[in-house]
């Protein structure tokens, strides 16, 4: 029973989320299993960025948003409950956004921002390390280690989101949320991306909203599809994309709507 | 005259507006011609035609009518001696002539006794002179009418009879607006720099009365000095020597702006933040247009507040606490003023605050950054140089500040630090010197041409500081 509780990053129950009168998700229940990459998948308005969004709390600073339902992190911690700052649930839930969104600051400060919020190193050299070992887990150590201190902004789109997984897995989070990471990007540097997703399933568990069923059925082994605020079908890629359960799964992943 | 010429102008154009245009509609339909341009511009393009030409010969001839009235009027033949007149003499007798030349050719009986008497003092060259000018005035009116109405017509027909389907009038119509709009920059940057010059000629009057080393070093201001200097004889130099310090004016400016800053950057900024951060958007709505009214408060106003109201309870405050403090301190004026400019400081920078784009913040949140370390770390370095700019901006209009100042600031000069001392501002004193008499030929007066210069210098290189840090900046976060 133990093992079963703790082989889950993320469990929901009943999950409803409203915009002012307006229901975005409506009853979901979802758990994210450990170490794995977990698809939200479903048409643009299915809710999914919403849902992904409740998980570390953005939605908090929206003021007509209204969360509903059971959040626990590893089974045990509320992610909505008192016992639990939203700054230290960040901490250990990350996020990568559509848009690259690097701070205007040099390279290394970027990666540096969280470690020194949250007080990860204690002397120079031990944050010197915290940032050369994010670059080089984002992939992206190579690429400027020559020119840590240039402004982050004149990266590459492909060059700056993976700056922004960096700067994510800088803080050693748990999980990392990655809303449609890829969906500015061209096909050489989401090529890039998918890679390093692959890589950091190994110590992080990654819940990814895509656009691309493509994209979901590479990189993910769950896949959950959304629609009109309803968790549809939920299980392991290769059995949503190749046997699903239900009518409405099969006829968005074949293209018959969405 | 010029009015009446003016409605039949506009009735001109309205006209060939139409006219261009039902021609150029006329060849299209009934022609069979297939047109270059859309309709509508060969409408604009008779209309431009017709009055382009008329607008800047009537312009010509109203810039050099002087020069043709002297070249018609004026002549040896009638003045032997013209060439050995002084420009004075000249302008005098001109006057004198148009004068005369209203009443030359009227019957006697019309005229008043004054008016006779005028004509029998002049001399028969005058009055021939005067009939020549009544002559000119007479043709100069004809040929402004002829221009107005006859030119345009002529023009406008030409310029109909030559649409057709080789005419492409949508260049050459956008290239004539183009000329006027450029025109119209050029204006406002010529007035500019003639503003410019009238200050620099007037500075450079008032230094030949003054060294420019005593001006900008002396710290003694006792403007008064210069009543000595009497235009038709010379002047002791060493009476100037220290009269005109520039020195205590330049610190008493600081010092109050200094004041102002002081009450202004810590307050507006952190309104700005508390706006853009904090206040829900319903308190954001309801107290950004208050704040904003500050900056519309006349600023005699803040003036008299400051004279009547805050320098009195400064100087209570300071006496109670064993200070003293002068009814005229720089600390009231300078706290007047501050208030004044909390709006620049606060609007802009919420704006630029504002302005950070919501990304930026939700990538720090997702950080597990606090709100506070938000706007410490990302939002306030990525909007610094809008902020840097509505600071440079609030001490311009410090530095620049009269009305305040002239009420509440003291009028003696005072090389001070201390705001609880009188002190006095450029500005007041270019006030003062040209407040009384006013004789341009005594340096008392011509002193506020030499300060507003130095003040226009001062508040230029601030703006050029402040476009200079936006820029760099900007370049840094893009």
């Amino acid at each position: 029973m133990v093992e079963q509780v703790n082989s889950f990053a993320i469990k929901t129950k009943n999950v409803s989320v409203h915009y002012g009168n307006k229901m975005a998700i409506d009853d979901v229940t979802i758990n994210f299993t450990k170490n794995d990459v977990t698809s939200l998948i479903g048409p643009s308005g299915c809710g999914k960025s919403t849902f992904l969004r409740c998980l570390n709390r953005m939605n908090d600073v929206i003021d007509s948003c209204k969360v509903q339902g059971e959040f626990l992190l590893n089974g045990v911690t509320d992610i909505y409950g008192d016992s639990i700052q939203v700054e230290t649930l960040r901490e250990k839930i990350g996020m990568v956004f559509q848009k690259p969104n690097p701070f205007p600051k040099s390279i290394f400060e970027n990666v540096a921002y969280g470690p020194k919020i949250h007080g990860l190193a204690s002397t120079q050299s031990e944050l010197n390390d915290i940032v050369m070992e994010s670059l080089n887990r984002a992939g992206l150590y190579e690429e400027v280690k020559d020119r840590m201190d240039d402004i982050a902004t004149g990266l590459s789109g492909g060059q700056q989101q993976r700056l922004c997984i960096a700067r994510a897995i800088a803080i050693r989070p748990e999980i990392i949320l990655m809303d449609e990471p890829c969906s500015a990007l061209d096909p050489i540097a989401t090529a890039r991306i998918e890679e390093l997703i692959n890589e950091l399933k190994e110590n992080y568990t990654i819940i990814i909203v895509t656009h691309s069923m493509s994209q979901a059925s590479r990189i993910s082994q769950r896949t959950a599809f959304f629609h009109l605020g309803k968790l549809i079908e939920h299980g392991d890629t290769s059995k949503i994309f190749t046997k699903p359960d239900k009518e409405q799964t099969n006829d968005y992943i074949t293209g018959r709507f969405g | 005259m010029i009015y009446f010429a003016l409605l039949i102008l506009v009735i001109i154009s309205y006209l060939f507006y139409y006219i261009g245009k039902k021609r150029a509609l006329n060849l299209k339909f009934n022609g069979n011609i297939k047109l270059s341009s859309q309709p509508d511009y060969f409408g604009y393009y008779v209309v431009l035609m017709a009055l382009i030409p008329a607008l800047l010969m009537w312009f010509g001839l109203l810039l050099f009518k002087g020069n043709f009235q002297e070249m018609f009027v004026m002549s040896p033949i009638l003045f032997p001696d013209i060439s050995t007149w002084s420009d004075g003499k000249l302008g005098l007798i001109l006057n004198k002539l148009n004068n005369l030349s209203v009443i030359v050719n009227l019957p006697l009986d019309d005229l008043t006794n004054g008016e006779k008497s005028i004509l029998n003092m002049a001399s028969e060259n005058e009055l021939t002179a005067a009939k020549n000018l009544a002559n000119f005035d007479k043709i100069y009116g004809w040929s402004n009418l002829t221009l107005f109405i006859i030119l345009p017509i002529i023009l406008g027909f030409l310029a109909t009879r030559s649409i057709s389907g080789k005419l492409n009038a949508q260049p050459i119509v956008e290239k004539i607006i183009t000329y006027i709009i450029k025109g119209s920059s050029y204006i406002a940057i010529l007035i500019t720099i003639g503003i410019f010059l009238s200050l620099v000629f007037e500075a450079i009057n008032f230094f030949r009365y003054v060294n420019p080393v005593d001006f900008f070093f002396s710290t003694g201001w006792n403007p008064n000095r210069a009543f000595v200097v009497d235009a038709s004889e010379g002047f002791d130099k060493d009476d100037l020597e220290n009269a005109f310090g520039f020195i205590p004016l330049l610190t008493g400016t600081l010092l109050i702006a200094t004041v102002a800053m002081i009450v202004a950057i810590p307050l507006g900024l952190m309104s700005a933040i508390y706006l853009a951060e904090y206040a829900s958007k319903r308190v954001r709505d309801i107290a950004k247009p208050i704040i904003e009214i500050l900056a519309g408060i006349p600023t005699v106003v803040y003036g008299f507040f400051a004279a009547l109201s805050l320098a009195p309870f400064i100087k209570d405050v300071g006496e109670s606490v064993g200070l003293p403090v002068s009814a005229e301190s720089a600390l009231a004026a300078g706290l007047a003023m501050g208030v004044m400019i909390i709006p620049f400081v606060s609007s802009l920078s919420d704006d630029v605050i504002k302005a950070v784009p919501q990304s930026l913040r939700d990538g720090s949140y997702a950080l597990g950054a606090t709100r506070s370390e938000t706007i410490k770390k990302v939002i306030l370095p990525a909007a610094l140089a809008g902020i840097m700019g509505s600071f440079l901006l609030a001490v311009s209009r410090a530095i620049g500040e009269t009305m305040i100042v002239v009420m509440a600031a003291s009028l003696r000069a005072n090389l001070t630090f201390n705001p609880l001392e009188p002190a006095t501002t450029i500005t007041t004193q270019i006030v003062t010197s040209l407040i009384g008499d006013v004789e341009f030929d005594n340096p008392k007066t011509l002193v506020a041409f030499a300060l507003g210069l130095t003040l226009f210098l001062m508040t230029l290189l601030l703006n050029i500081l402040a476009i200079t840090i936006v820029k760099k900046y900007r370049e840094k976060y893009e």
